[in-house]
């Protein structure tokens, strides 16, 4: 099986001031189909960048990128803007949704891109199906400052699956939620490398949240300094089945 | 899809911020309404002093019949000369001046025969020896370039009854757009005959005030009969003085008149030529060339060649018009104020300074227009620069769903566009208010034109594309990483 993000060497260094900051340091790794790959590290080892620049919203300073095996580095902008809205979905610790704007309006803002005209009913109707399948659909119509901190983020996800994408980045998604939010959103993300065999990228800082994924990659001073399957995988499911107190959608 | 994407986000991205998005549309709003009512202002003050040197008569020429000046041989001593009794508009040799008659020794009395054998032909009433226009001369004149209306007079005087009650006065054979060219004129009662009765040569008559008080007082004359050469007429109108300079008195020439269709006096008395031709030109400042066009048409038509003077004289009316106080006193300084010494103003200089002050006017006008548009185009930018860097998270968001950088482009295009075309549209209708409700106030005629309110539109959407490019360009600049970073 090819792998469906390939990275050879890459480096990134900003530049501040005269100092040179090495984010990432000669970094090799690739991510097959269906795997849930958790990138954990301390804070400031280059995790942030890694994603951001697998995500194609940023240039490594040098190496290669094959995303499906296309060399992202010979893309114009109008085929990068496409890969991030048909085959890249991002979820951020931020959430990033659009404010005084309603939950279906954030989530549909992917179908206004891209190519293919998608008619206002088609745009809702799919919309609300992805809601849906995040357990919003009736708070479609609240505007995101009336969302709690997870349904926030359960918003970010619809919008991030709108398009189907092959692959899910996720920067930090449950950094500003509870325990119990947290594993919710977790149930999420493996119930879609299971049920729909899409690529997850999460990045932490915890273990405990790294622990959800399949494969573990542990990040320090932008180098790699293992990789390894999970062989204790925690299983967000189960663990909210045995939670004490029964989900009444207080979230 | 009818719609283009970028419209409906660029609508969604507005109504997002709705404070900042009327703010702006109300710079744009504010603009464009004192454009539209400061045009309106100034187009009806300008409007207003063409009407009133218009109404003066500075655009009139007169070309009468024969040429005094040419000192051609004198009329027979027999020539009954009348005709000029109360026209004091038109200078005469003395010899050539009205030989005085009892009002009531009406020479036309005898000649009120009822079939056109016997009636008065051209020489006796008194258009032999100057006998040259024609109602012909006159379509030739109309047509000139630059003549906007030429009507033909044809001036006698006459006994008008109306039962018992007989009143001596003028009688004016007259096209009937007469009432174009006395611009001073309002109807008290109906209107002026047609031109459709002027073809008929209908018996219709049009009374001057002085004339409908003698023979009606204060009754309504319009649908009654008087009676002209024993004929019968039926009253269209009644025409008094809308200038408050002017009070109509007996004796004068306009409203102790009564006026007929020009068709319907020649055939009734037996008459081909005319007194006069009173023309008018569309513009003040062209009066002179008009002037000279129209001799050497006249000229051609009466086949005179260059060794014979001309048959006809052409006088302007507009010096004597400004002299005699016809023009308002303020306008007439106004329109003077700039040319020394107002006995030494010649009709080319008045007309040239009119034309120069309402191209100043225009120009002043443009000026203020422009300026205001570029304060709400400049407004416009500065909000949509604020906008870039206050919202580049947003943009940073809808790049990484896709957007791309043309998409970024259109949308703030489309933003600052709507802002614009909506600020403006809301512009011209409230300048169109303003307008009329000051118009109302201070009873200053406005005139807003449909191309004003066009122009309105066209700039405000070509200012919000002009000022909105830049900003647009920008935003579709940010780098998408730059807005989401999490600190
Ligand atoms: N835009 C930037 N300019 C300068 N330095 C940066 C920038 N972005 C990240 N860095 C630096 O790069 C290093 C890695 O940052 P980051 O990838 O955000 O780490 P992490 O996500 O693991 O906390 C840090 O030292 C950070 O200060
Ligand atoms: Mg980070």
């Amino acid at each position: 099986m090819n792998p469906v993000i390939s990275v050879r060497s890459l480096t990134k260094t900003y530049h501040v001031g005269e100092h040179q900051v090495h984010a990432l340091r000669s970094i090799s790794l690739d991510v097959y189909p269906g795997e849930f790959v958790s990138v954990i590290g301390p804070s400031g080892s280059g995790k942030s960048t890694l994603m951001h620049i697998l995500g194609c919203l940023d240039q490594p300073t040098s190496g290669q990128y094959f995303l499906d095996g296309r060399d992202v580095s010979r893309l114009s902008d109008d085929e990068i803007s496409l890969v991030r809205n048909k085959q890249i979905g991002f979820v951020f610790q931020g959430f990033n949704l659009l404010t005084r704007t309603s939950a279906l309006e954030n989530v549909e803002l992917p179908l206004l891109y891209g190519t293919g005209n998608v008619s206002a009913a088609e745009r809702r109707k799919r919309a609300m199906a992805a809601l849906k399948s995040v357990g919003l659909e009736s708070r479609w119509d609240h505007h995101t400052n009336q969302l709690s901190g997870g349904q926030q983020q359960r918003v970010a996800i619809a919008r991030a699956l709108l398009n189907n994408p092959s692959i899910l980045l996720a920067d930090e998604p449950t950094g500003n939620l509870d325990s119990k939010t947290s594993i919710e959103v977790m149930e999420i993300f493996q119930s879609l490398q299971r049920e729909r065999g899409i690529t997850i990228v999460l990045i932490t800082h915890e273990l405990d949240v790294a622990a959800y994924g399949s494969r573990i990659m542990t990040f320090k001073d932008g180098n790699i300094l293992s990789d390894v399957a999970n062989d204790s995988r925690r299983h967000a499911s189960g663990e909210l089945e045995s939670l004490p107190v029964p989900a009444e959608g207080v979230l | 899809m009818v719609v283009p994407n970028a419209l409906v986000i660029a609508w969604k991205a507005l109504r997002r911020n709705r404070m900042q998005t009327a703010l702006t549309m109300l710079g744009m709003t504010i603009g464009v309404a004192t454009v539209l009512t400061m045009i309106a202002l100034g187009s009806g003050a300008q409007k207003a002093i063409q009407d009133q040197v218009k109404a003066a008569g500075m655009n009139m020429l007169l070309v009468t019949a024969g040429n005094y000046q040419a000192q051609r041989e004198r009329p027979p001593d027999d020539a009954i000369e009348m005709g000029r009794l109360h026209n004091p508009e038109v200078e005469m040799q003395p010899h050539l001046q009205l030989a005085m008659f009892h009002p009531e020794d009406d020479p036309f009395a005898v000649h009120d025969h009822p079939t056109s054998r016997q009636r008065l032909g051209d020489a006796e009433a008194g258009l032999g020896a100057a006998a040259t226009l024609t109602l012909d001369d006159a379509e030739a004149v109309r047509k000139i370039k630059g003549v906007q209306y030429a009507v033909e007079g044809v001036h006698e005087n006459v006994h008008v009854a109306s039962g018992d009650t007989r009143w001596f006065t003028r009688v004016h054979g007259d096209g009937s757009a007469l009432p174009e060219i006395r611009r001073s004129w309002k109807f008290t009662h109906g209107g002026f005959f047609s031109a459709r009765q002027q073809r008929n040569k209908d018996q219709v008559v049009v009374l001057g005030s002085i004339v409908a008080e003698k023979l009606f007082g204060d009754k309504s004359p319009v649908g009654e009969t008087v009676t002209l050469w024993k004929q019968p007429f039926k009253v269209v109108g009644v025409v008094t003085s809308a200038n408050w300079m002017v009070t109509p008195e007996a004796g004068d020439d306009q409203f102790d008149a009564v006026y007929l269709p020009v068709t319907t006096m020649q055939s009734l008395l037996n008459l081909s030529k005319l007194n006069d031709i009173t023309v008018t030109t569309e513009s003040t400042g062209d009066v002179t060339r008009v002037a000279k066009t129209i001799t050497t048409v006249l000229r051609s038509r009466h086949g005179i060649d260059s060794n014979h003077p001309d048959d006809f004289t052409v006088t302007s009316q507009a010096s004597k018009a400004l002299l005699k106080g016809g023009l308002r006193p303020d306008v007439a300084q106004a329109v003077t104020g700039n040319v020394g010494g107002l006995e030494k103003v010649t009709l080319d200089q008045l007309g040239k300074t009119l034309d120069k002050s309402s191209k100043t006017m225009t120009a002043l006008l443009a000026s203020i227009a422009t300026v205001s548009l570029i304060v709400g185009g400049i407004g416009i930018m500065n909000i949509m620069m604020l906008s870039v860097t206050e919202r580049t998270r947003e943009i940073g968001i809808r790049r990484a769903v896709g957007a791309r950088e043309k998409e970024v482009l259109m949308q703030f295009i489309y933003e600052s566009v709507t802002l614009s075309v909506v600020g403006g549209l809301l512009g011209i209708l409230i300048g169109t208010v303003a307008a009329i409700s000051i118009s109302h106030v201070v009873q200053w005629s406005t005139s807003i034109s449909p191309l004003s309110i066009l122009l309105s539109f066209g700039i405000s959407a070509a200012v919000g594309i002009f000022f909105g490019y830049y900003p647009a360009r920008e935003a579709s600049r940010v780098a998408p990483l730059t807005s989401l970073r999490f600190e």
